[in-house]
């Protein structure tokens, strides 16, 4: 199966605030993407799985087009134009109504979006004429799906999107990303429980400290790691790491926990 | 996919906005109020400034629109990308295939009409005014070069404090960046204009003094109030402050280019 977008060698590092210099501008590399190699087939739904600061919301910023980083063998306006984005908990506010909010976003793309029956696709059409100040956030989750579904994208991409959602609003969420899915859409999901993936995902990406410590389907990962089939995400990196799950602490967080990869592929 | 469009959905929005609530009688009771008090032919006003036709009333009510309609600017585009990134709706708006400075441009559109419609709509109800009260109006050349000042000297607001709004990271400093880029050029900008003289060797003492002028109307040329204010003063004979068209216009399109470029390339870098 040709796959929609190929990841390879994709490494991005955010620039933040070099404290070590007199310069007020000085900025050095900080936390960010190592070497990811990922493949994003039509028709699967392909779940990121890691702890906060795993390099998730990086990853799925650059696959679309946010960060100009190289790796992809599409272009970034290509990814633009075809990847679908919700990002994680998008606060939709003003007095705006549904309809005018969804078609301003509509009009930033080339192709004639249907805005009646992208708002009727999501489930929205009742409150077309709401302001954005009067949703509460499960309305703005399907604001930000509408958004993500327009122009027929290849690849829909959510950061995180079961986040802040009732278990209705998930169930509904997960049957539509199967319906997505099944007429040849690529999902890409992320989340920091693999249960929220584990009867959704074709297949689960582990990322830790920016890097894909290992990828396949969830039996594939927990037959190689030797884990049995309740096996979360914690087992999963301890696992990988060979760090025993008592011993982990606050200092997960922290990058000497296991060596990370600069660019050239030196440890660091 | 045009910059017009998607400026005039901002601009809906933005003209809907529950601040408007508070811009359009703040402009009302500055424009309004003060072309009525200029256009009384009884009034007395200070410093010697005397208005006898429909165009002096219009002009000086300018200290008024740059007080005012200036302020109307920062309060609408202080947030203007600060907001959208605090909730997350740029990442939206930015991940969408549109080109960035094709958006850039939007904003700018939509936030500068969001300020020019009412400031222009009590410009025009402002000419009534003068008529009633002085029985005349100013001729098209006037109004055509005063809408044209002002439309500018809001542009000119409305491109910085987006800029500065893309800057910031959070509501403060994107208002603490608005509200002091305002009081520089509307407030601070006489003290920066008296001390350049004072170091230039020209007695501040006597502020009409031809020198003080001169140096005032160069100066003048590196702030938008100033800049406007040349630009009004050109149908004005009896106002000369030694200062040729040519350099008026070239830093009235200095203003315009250059705020609007550094927009532009600051949107095209912009990370959410």
């Amino acid at each position: 199966m040709e796959p929609l977008l190929k990841l390879t060698n994709v490494t991005w590092r955010h620039k933040v605030r070099d404290f070590s210099s007199w310069k007020p501008w000085a900025k050095k590399d900080g936390a960010g993407i190592y070497h990811v190699d990922l493949e994003i087939n039509p028709g699967t739904i392909l779940g990121l799985v890691g702890p906060n600061g795993a390099g998730k919301t990086t990853l799925i910023r650059s696959i679309c087009g946010l960060y100009a980083c190289e790796g992809f063998d599409k272009s970034e306006n290509y990814r633009r134009r075809f990847v679908g984005y919700m990002p994680e908990q998008v606060r939709w506010e003003g007095r705006l109504s549904v309809k005018d909010a969804i078609s301003s976003i509509a009009e930033m793309r080339s192709s004639y979006v249907d805005v009646d029956k992208l708002i009727d696709t999501v489930g929205l059409s009742s409150r077309s004429d709401d302001i954005l100040d009067n949703l509460s956030q499960g309305m703005r989750q399907r604001m930000s799906l509408a958004c993500a579904l327009m122009g027929s994208p290849e690849i829909i991409v959510m950061d995180e999107p079961l986040n802040g959602l009732d278990p209705l609003a998930q169930r509904a969420f997960t049957n539509l990303m199967r319906q997505l899915s099944s007429k040849g859409i690529a999902i890409v999901i992320s989340s920091h429980q693999v249960s929220d993936l584990e009867a959704l995902a074709d297949k689960i990406a582990l990322l830790h400290h920016g890097q894909v410590l290992i990828d396949g389907t969830l039996e594939h990962i927990r037959g190689k790691l030797r884990l049995d089939s309740n096996s979360d995400i914690v087992e999963m990196i301890c696992a990988v790491t060979g760090i025993q799950p008592d011993e982990i602490s606050l200092d997960i967080a922290r990058d000497s926990i296991m060596p990370l990869r600069k660019p050239g592929g030196e440890e660091e | 996919m045009s910059a017009s469009n998607l400026g005039l959905l901002i601009l809906k929005e933005r003209i809907s906005a529950t601040r408007m609530m508070v811009i359009w009688p703040l402009l009302a009771i500055f424009i309004l109020f003060s072309s009525w008090g200029l256009s009384d032919p009884k009034a007395n006003l200070p410093a010697d400034i005397v208005v006898d036709s429909a165009y002096d009333v219009m002009f000086t009510s300018t200290a008024f629109i740059i007080f005012s309609a200036t302020l109307g600017a920062v309060l609408i585009s202080f947030d203007g990308i600060s907001r959208d990134r605090i909730s997350g709706v740029l990442e939206v708006k930015l991940s969408q295939p549109m080109k960035r400075s094709t958006y850039a441009r939007a904003l700018v559109l939509g936030h500068w009409g969001a300020i020019f419609v009412p400031v222009t709509i009590l410009n025009i109800m402002s000419l009534i005014v003068i008529w009633y009260r002085m029985g005349e109006l100013p001729t098209i050349e006037e109004v055509f070069i005063h809408t044209l000042g002002t439309a500018l000297l809001l542009l000119w607001y409305t491109t910085i404090q987006l800029l500065s709004s893309s800057l910031a990271k959070d509501m403060g400093s994107s208002i603490a960046i608005g509200i002091g880029a305002w009081m520089l050029f509307t407030l601070l900008w006489l003290i920066i204009t008296t001390v350049v003289a004072g170091l230039s060797g020209i007695g501040v003492e006597n502020l009409d003094s031809p020198e003080y002028v001169r140096i005032e109307g160069i100066m003048d040329l590196f702030s938008p109030n100033g800049v406007y204010h040349h630009l009004l003063e050109m149908p004005l004979d009896d106002i000369d402050r030694g200062i040729s068209p040519l350099a008026i216009a070239t830093s009235a399109i200095a203003w315009s280019l250059i705020p609007l470029q550094l927009f532009i390339m600051r949107i095209e870098r912009l990370k959410p």
